[in-house]
Order: structure tokens, then C-alpha cells, then sequence
């Protein structure tokens, strides 16, 4: 019931934007509203009534989050572009669709576990597909994209989840192992490089995706949530030393060996001198900002259509030009919330597997929204990935409900087992140190 | 793995954490500097795209309006111009092509309403447009009048308000028409902006207060004010009777004007516009004569002015130092050498004798209106900087007008008006000299001053191409317009 009223309230906020878009253009309530207002609200209630369904003692925050975040952005794109938001309330429809179908076909996470290398396998399928000829596409100078008859999408997307699946697995496997192999050099204990394998192993992946699909973002996401997957399993800070340095190597070997990583950072260190060509888009991005001030200049009232790839890379800048700081903190805030719902989730399940799994899912959320707003406002260099939920994009809008069904999953498993647990030992203190019991 | 999580967890509201700060720094530190970048175009697009407030002459003509557009663009509204050229250089234009200029872009935020003044609380909230009118101190007819005294001759004229700074008249020859620069297609503003800016003869340099030009013997006034007020001379100190002077240092004489012979008094050499006696008085100052020029602003800052992009900066001696350099303080003495100013700042110059030795801020603007005529904002008069004492004003004001009883200056002369002036016929590097006049009338109650260039002597030549054959009657011209109400 919880999750039905927020959910609604979220959506009355983006209707209520959506009009104000309209209004902004024309004196005529839009058309089309019922239509829009039926289809956001009966998504939701459908959403709402799967999670009822088949996971009832879910977390009843993440939905409305997802909602507000959807809505948000659908009200942004159908203000940037009318024929984007048709193709985006499509992929919402079956974003929903996969949102409900995940529900449905996952009923305990641990089955996940079980399928690991076939996860494994898909991943690497899914990350290497736009490299081959035929179906692989470039677009923007990334080669992201799978074209399938008129459908084109971005395997990545999908890969990201298939791979933390994975890599929360096989972490969870040899957690004894990695905890537990370490050499001390000094005052320093450093991991013993015969443990050092999968992180490599998991550089090396982003390497490649870095260098074949020029995708800077996602090689970054890819380590970055390893990287923290790895320093959960282990709690080793001397891990995440390494990581660093291997980051910071291969970002140096990037930077040399590539003029449009050199571009970016060098764009990103002072874009003005360029902000004709190369810093262009990022310019146009700070002056939105800039223009949009505290309260912004109202929907549908300023000029974010000034900006390259407003409705994908750079939505968020519409949000601080129109919406100001105000609406830029509402989109940070409710990322928050959704980020502390996740690792919530995460601290309260019992298996390990679910546990860090949930963790890795709430890290890629989080990080990502770091890495594209950070991009866009001149935190870190701009690489081009999307907000979730937020930016248009049908396979990230996918691969994000994805995510948020996985979550509700575990969330309902730990509900029902806690209530399990409940009646079986009512002292259950638990710690993760303890091995794993099996519950029915 | 709780431990690991919460940490990971903390980390990421940290970074989250990160880009709050960054977008509370660009949007409220840094949102001004970002909003008004002249590359952003986006305060330029609201501003084309809604009402916007006439700017008016203090005679009430209108010189810049909004109508509604009529050309089919995606703009609702259209700027207009009517009186074209006459204003250009004072008015500008509001272009979203290449940005605004003049008046249009110093007075923007109160033409577009944005000004804090024009909003009230309430209209804020009721959501009402407000859009405020910018009165200049302009009065067409003197403007007029310049452009009818100036015909074809190249060159400015500068009329001043001496009890207020207000720009009375401001005009140089060649203008342009702003109205194509307001236009709404984008290829056709760019195509006109460039042959006004390939134009040899620079009809969009607003010369009277963008150029600068040697002032000649206009600026004996300057010279008389700083070696009066530091004991140098007085109106009284006799200098030699000659045809020339030899300049330390070299080689070199500097001759009176057409080889004559003079000198005398100070006052006699004033009204006489000889040049020996003021080389002189240059030398003798020696480097009491750099802070001197300060005072009148010919070295230091440019002078203040509310018209986008503003004055340009005078030239004084430009830290020459008297032991190396002294020919250049003969040369600074007689308004030549490095010594450089706009039309306007020798307005100034004559405002400033004129008004008891304070120089005032120049100001186009008199007054900012809201939409139901009350006045909002008053720009009163402002003084900028202190050029001499009263009683150096006083013997200056004497001085100048015997230049117009019956020296250099007699064809400024007004009938039933004492006028006082100068004037200068400037050796420069482009050909014939400059003709000049400075002046201010009534000489007992001063009310408005007066700076007249015409560049090379403009259609004259030879003995006539001087200052007080060309310049001097467009000066009285100027006044009279001035003082006929």
C-alpha cells in the first residue's frame, strides 16, 4: 500500500510536469494526457501488482523510486524531442515488461548462482557482440550498438548485469582464498599475485572494452564496481591499493595511446579555450547550469536543445537549466535513496551470494550517476553513459528495471527467510562470517 | 562483508555528495559569470524573445522600440531603430547574432526587465512582465545638428552637460544603420557585419569615444592646468619670444605653427596657441607632468561611460621618464608625441574647466522608467576625478574665452553668448592634421561643453585645414543647438 502511494505521488509530480511542458508552448492542456496519464499510471499499478504478486515483503521504497525517475525523465525527453519520447514510452512499456517477467522467472536469487559461467559466458557474448561486422554498429565514435532489423541496442547494458552476477559468485566462492592470501611487504599487506587473477582478469576486460568499443564510461564503470565487489568480499584495503594502481595504469596507457582520451581530459581541464569545437557540448552544459541558477528557468522555458545529445549523455543538464539547482538535487537525492534502499537490502540478506550481489547491482546505479554527472557538471572527464532511468535509451532503460526487479527479489528474500527465521530461532543473531545456512 | 558494504555505501553518498557541491557551485557561485558569458546565448534568446522597453531621448523621441515581429522567424518580436545612424553609435543594437552593443547591452537587464528595481514582489509572483525604459540624456535636435555640422567630413562631436555629465550629443561621421544587425536571419547579419567591419572607412568604430587622436593645441589647456596648480607657472610667467625651441637630448627644434614668432605670457601664448611657450612649459614640468595628466585622465584608467564597450583609454606620456625621455614632454606640452585622447575626453576636459576644475562621469542615461512612466532609477551627476582647483578653473575659463574674443577661436563666436574654447590643429601620421575645437558656453555660467574633431581637416586644405577655421564654427554650432531650448 506503502509503495502504491508513493508511487502515485511520484507519478502526479511528472504529470504534472509534463503538463507544465505542454503549457510552457502552447495555452492548451496537452491532448494527449489521459492517454499519457492512463499509461504511466496503469505501468506503474501493473509493476506494483507483479511486485505484489510475486515478491509481497519487498522493500516498497526502490518501486516509487523507479517511477519518480522514469516519469522524471520521460517528462524531460518529451520536452526535448516528441518522437524520442514515443520510442521512450515504448522501451518503458517493456522495460515494465522485463521489470515483471524477471519477478516472475527469478523466484530465488540463488538459482543465479548456480548458472554462473553461463552468466559468465553471456556477458563476455553480450560485451564482444558490436565488435563483429554485420551486426555491430558505431554510433558517436563508440562501437556500442547491435542492430537487429529496426532495433538497435547496446549489449553492454545487459552485460553489466549478466557480469556482476557473475562476479559475485565467484567472489563469494573464493572469498576464503582471496581473504586469506596476502604478503606483507613492510607495514603494507599486499595480496599475493597468484590471487590476483580475477582482478586482473576483470582490468583486462575494461582494457578491451576501452580500447575495441572506445567506450570510456563503461570500462570505467566495469572496474570501479569490481573493483568495490572486491573489497566487500574481502575488506581488504590493500585490494582496492591495487585496483587503483591498475586504474591509474591503464589510464595512463590510455592516455597515450589515444588522442580522444586526450581530448576529453584535456577538455575536461579547461574546456573554454575549445569551447567552439571539442568543449562545445560540455560548454553549452555549464552554461545551462549556469542559466538555470537556483530554481531553474521553468519547464519548457529555456534552451537546453543548445546542447549535442541533450536527451541522452546530457539530460541532466535540462534538469539544471530548467528545473535549477532544485530539480538537479531532487534527481541526486532520489538516486541516494534508491542507492541506500539497495545497500540496505544488501547489509540485510543472509547469503553472502545475494548480499554482494545486491551490492554490486546498487554500486553500478550509483556509480553510474557519478560518472555521467560528474561528466556533465566538469567533476571527472565526460564519457558517455546514461543516468538511469533518466536518459533516453531503451536498452540502459531496460537493463535498470532489470536491476530494480533483482533487488526487489532479494529484498523479498529476506523477508520471508527473516520471517522463517523468526519462528525457527528467535535469537538468530547472524553473521556473515558464519557459513551460509541453507533455509528452505 | 556489512562492514565492506556500509563502506562502499559511504563512499558512493560521498561522491553523490560531491556532485551536490559542484552543482551548488555552478549554479549559484559561479551562475552569473556563466549566464551572462557572451557565448552563452541563452540570456541573449529570452531577452529577443519577449518584450523589451524603448530606449528615449530626453526630448522623447524614441530611439529603440520593440514591434511585434512580422518575418515568420520563430521570434515574436522585432527591434526598431527610427532614427538609424543618428544614434547607432550611442544606442547599438540588440543582436543574437553577434551580441548587443551600446546601450542595448549596458542597460539590458533594465531594457529586458530583469533589473532588480523594475520587479516588484508582486509583479513577480503574478507573473507580470515587466520591461523598463531607458531615458538618455541625448537631445536629437543637438544630435542632429552634429551630423548636419559634420556633412560628409570625417570625424566627432561631443556635447556634455556640465552640471550633470549627461551626454547631450554624441555623433561621428561615418554610421551605420543598426536596424539590419537587429535582423532575424542569421546569414544576413553575419553578411552585413562583415562589410561594415571590411569597410576602409569603419562607419561601426564609434570614433568619438573609441578612437583616440593626438589633441594638438587643445591640450594646452592641460598643460596650463597641471603647470598652474604645481607652482610651474602662472597665467602671468613670461617665456621667451621666439620661432622655436631647442629640445634636449638632440638635435631637434620644435617650430611655432606656420614658422611665426612668439611667446610672452602664459595667457598671451594660450590665446595665440604658441607652441614654444608650452613645449617649454612641458619641459620645466618635467615629471611633475605624469600625475597631472592622471587627474584629467589621460593617463590611467579610461574614462567611466555606460556605453557598451565603453571609452577607450587615453594615452599620456605612458611612463616616460623626463631624464631619457624630455623631448616627449616638449611634445606632451603641445597635445603631440605619445599624448592621445578620445573626442569625449576632450569633452571632458572642457566640462571639467567649465565646472570648476571637477570632472564628472560622462553619462548616457539620465533615468530608468517602469512601464507606467515612474521613474525607477536617476543616475545623478557623479564626479570622477578632481583635474584642478577652482581658481585654476577660474584663470582657464578666462583664458579659453579670449581664444574666442580675439584669438585662434573667433569663428566660435555666438551672438549675445560668451563662449570660451580652444583650438587644436594636430599633426598626424594619416595625412592633413586633425582640426579641433574644445570649448563651453555661457563662459560666466557654464552649461554645456563641447568637443568637435574633424579628422585631417576634412574637406578644407592648406592654411584653412586648421582647427579654429574648421572646428571652431562647428563647436558654436553645437553650442547654440545646445542652448536653444
Amino acid at each position: 500500500m506503502l509503495e502504491l502511494v508513493l508511487g502515485l505521488m511520484a507519478l502526479g509530480i511528472t504529470t504534472f510536469g509534463y503538463v507544465l511542458v505542454q503549457l510552457a508552448n502552447s495555452s492548451d492542456i496537452p491532448p494527449d494526457l489521459w492517454l499519457i496519464l492512463a499509461g504511466v499510471i496503469g505501468l506503474f499499478v501493473l509493476a506494483h501488482l507483479a511486485v505484489r504478486k510475486f515478491a509481497p515483503e519487498a522493500d516498497p521504497t526502490l518501486l516509487p523510486l523507479v517511477a519518480f525517475l522514469t516519469g522524471f525523465g520521460f517528462m524531460l525527453i518529451s520536452r526535448l524531442d516528441r518522437d524520442l519520447a514515443r520510442v521512450q514510452a515504448v522501451w518503458a512499456l517493456v522495460g515494465v515488461l522485463a521489470f515483471v517477467v524477471t519477478l516472475a522467472v527469478v523466484k530465488r536469487i540463488r538459482t543465479l548462482e548456480r548458472y554462473r559461467y553461463t552468466f559468465l559466458l553471456l556477458g563476455v557474448l553480450a560485451l564482444i557482440l558490436p565488435l563483429f561486422p554485420g551486426v555491430g554498429e558505431e554510433i558517436n565514435g563508440a562501437r556500442l550498438w547491435v542492430r537487429f532489423g529496426p532495433l538497435n541496442f547496446q549489449p553492454g547494458e545487459a552485460a553489466k548485469v549478466l557480469l556482476v552476477i557473475f562476479f559475485a559468485a565467484y567472489l563469494v566462492d573464493k572469498r576464503e582464498l582471496l581473504k586469506e592470501g596476502t604478503r606483507r611487504i613492510g607495514r603494507m599487506s599486499l595480496p599475493d599475485p597468484k590471487y590476483l587473477g580475477p582482478l586482473l582478469l576483470a582490468w583486462g576486460a575494461s582494457v578491451l572494452i576501452m580500447v575495441r568499443q572506445k567506450d570510456l564510461g563503461s570500462s570505467l564503470l566495469f572496474f570501479a564496481v569490481f573493483t568495490a565487489m572486491l573489497y566487500i568480499t574481502t575488506e581488504r584495503v590493500s585490494y582496492l591499493l591495487v585496483g587503483l594502481v591498475l586504474f591509474l595504469g591503464g589510464a595512463t596507457i590510455a592516455y597515450h595511446l589515444f588522442t580522444h582520451v586526450q581530448e576529453r581530459v584535456s577538455t575536461w581541464h579547461n574546456p573554454w579555450p575549445v569551447a567552439q569545437n571539442e568543449g562545445f557540448q560540455l560548454v553549452q552544459s555549464l552554461f545551462a547550469f549556469g542559466s538555470g541558477g537556483f530554481a531553474g528557468s521553468g519547464l519548457g522555458l529555456g534552451n537546453p536543445t543548445t546542447i549535442p545529445n541533450v536527451a541522452t549523455d546530457f539530460v541532466f543538464s535540462a534538469v539544471g537549466e530548467e528545473l535549477g539547482l532544485i530539480g538537479g538535487v531532487a534527481i541526486i537525492v532520489a538516486v541516494m535513496l534508491m542507492c541506500g534502499s539497495g545497500y540496505r537490502i544488501a547489509v540485510q540478506s543472509e547469503r553472502p551470494f545475494s548480499k554482494l550481489f545486491a551490492a554490486g547491482l546498487t554500486t553500478i546505479i550509483g556509480l553510474q550517476t557519478f560518472v555521467i554527472i560528474g561528466g556533465v557538471t566538469r567533476v571527472i572527464p565526460l564519457t558517455g553513459v546514461t543516468l538511469p532511468f533518466v536518459s533516453y535509451g531503451g536498452s540502459s532503460l531496460v537493463a535498470n528495471f532489470i536491476i530494480i526487479a533483482l533487488l526487489i527479489r532479494i529484498s523479498n528474500d529476506n523477508a520471508t527467510s527473516t520471517a522463517v527465521a523468526a519462528n525457527l530461532e528467535p535469537t538468530g543473531a547472524r553473521s556473515d562470517a558464519a557459513p551460509p545456512v541453507r533455509r528452505r | 562483508m556489512n562492514r565492506g558494504i556500509r563502506k562502499v555505501g559511504g563512499a558512493v553518498t560521498v561522491l553523490l555528495l560531491v556532485l551536490v557541491a559542484q552543482l551548488t557551485y555552478l549554479q549559484i557561485i559561479h551562475a552569473d559569470k556563466l549566464d551572462n558569458d557572451p557565448r552563452n546565448l541563452r540570456s541573449v534568446l529570452r531577452d529577443i524573445n519577449r518584450a523589451r522597453g524603448d530606449i528615449v531621448s530626453t526630448d522623447g523621441e524614441v530611439l529603440a522600440r520593440s514591434v511585434a515581429s512580422t518575418d515568420g522567424s520563430q521570434f515574436d518580436y522585432q527591434r526598431e531603430y527610427p532614427l538609424g545612424g543618428l544614434t547607432a553609435q550611442v544606442v547599438g543594437y540588440q543582436s543574437f547574432v553577434i551580441g548587443n552593443m551600446g546601450i542595448e547591452r549596458s542597460y539590458n537587464s533594465a531594457l529586458a526587465g530583469r533589473a532588480a528595481e523594475l520587479r516588484s514582489l508582486g509583479d513577480v509572483l503574478r507573473g507580470k512582465e515587466t520591461t523598463g525604459t531607458v531615458v538618455l540624456a541625448l537631445r536629437t535636435a543637438v544630435q542632429r545638428a552634429a551630423a548636419d555640422a559634420l556633412g560628409d567630413q570625417r570625424g566627432s562631436v561631443v556635447v556634455l552637460d556640465v552640471k550633470t555629465g549627461g551626454i547631450v550629443a554624441m555623433y561621428s561621421n561615418p554610421t551605420y544603420d543598426p536596424q539590419p544587425l537587429a535582423g532575424h536571419n542569421t546569414q544576413a547579419v553575419n553578411d552585413y557585419f562583415t562589410a561594415l567591419s571590411n569597410d576602409p572607412a569603419k562607419p561601426n568604430l564609434a570614433r568619438a569615444y573609441q578612437e583616440i587622436y593626438p589633441p594638438g593645441s587643445t591640450f594646452k589647456i592641460v598643460t596650463s592646468a597641471v603647470a598652474f596648480d604645481t607652482g610651474t607657472a602662472t597665467p602671468q610667467t613670461v617665456y621667451p619670444t621666439t620661432n622655436s625651441l631647442d629640445l634636449p637630448l638632440t638635435t631637434n627644434v620644435l617650430k611655432n605653427f606656420g614658422g611665426a614668432t612668439c611667446g610672452g605670457t602664459v595667457f598671451e601664448s594660450f590665446v595665440a596657441s604658441c607652441n614654444t611657450t608650452f613645449a617649454k612649459v612641458g619641459l620645466d614640468l618635467g615629471d611633475k607632468f605624469p600625475p597631472g595628466l592622471e587627474r584629467f585622465g589621460v593617463e590611467g584608467e579610461a574614462p567611466p561611460l555606460d556605453v557598451y564597450p565603453g571609452a577607450v583609454r587615453n594615452t599620456g606620456l605612458e611612463g616616460a621618464d623626463f631624464q631619457t625621455d624630455a623631448p616627449q614632454f616638449a611634445f606632451a606640452g603641445i597635445g603631440q608625441g605619445t599624448v592621445a585622447t578620445s573626442p569625449l575626453a576632450m569633452a571632458m576636459v572642457a566640462a571639467s574647466v567649465a565646472n570648476g576644475g571637477v570632472m564628472l562621469e560622462p553619462r548616457a542615461a539620465t533615468e530608468i522608467r517602469d512601464q507606467d512612466g515612474a521613474v525607477v532609477q536617476r543616475f545623478g551627476p557623479s564626479p570622477w576625478k578632481t583635474a584642478m582647483t577652482p581658481a585654476t578653473a577660474q584663470a582657464l575659463n578666462a583664458m579659453m574665452r579670449t581664444v574666442v574674443e580675439r584669438g585662434t577661436g573667433t569663428r566660435a563666436q555666438i551672438a549675445g553668448v560668451a563662449v570660451a574654447g580652444k583650438t587644436g590643429t594636430a599633426q598626424n601620421s594619416t595625412g592633413n592634421p586633425h582640426a579641433w575645437f574644445v570649448g563651453f558656453a555661457p563662459a560666466e555660467a557654464p552649461q554645456y561643453a563641447v568637443a568637435v574633431i574633424v579628422e585631417n581637416g576634412g574637406t578644407s586644405s592648406g592654411d584653412n585645414a586648421t582647427g579654429g577655421v574648421v572646428a571652431a564654427p562647428i563647436g558654436a554650432r553645437m553650442l547654440q543647438a545646445a542652448l536653444t531650448p
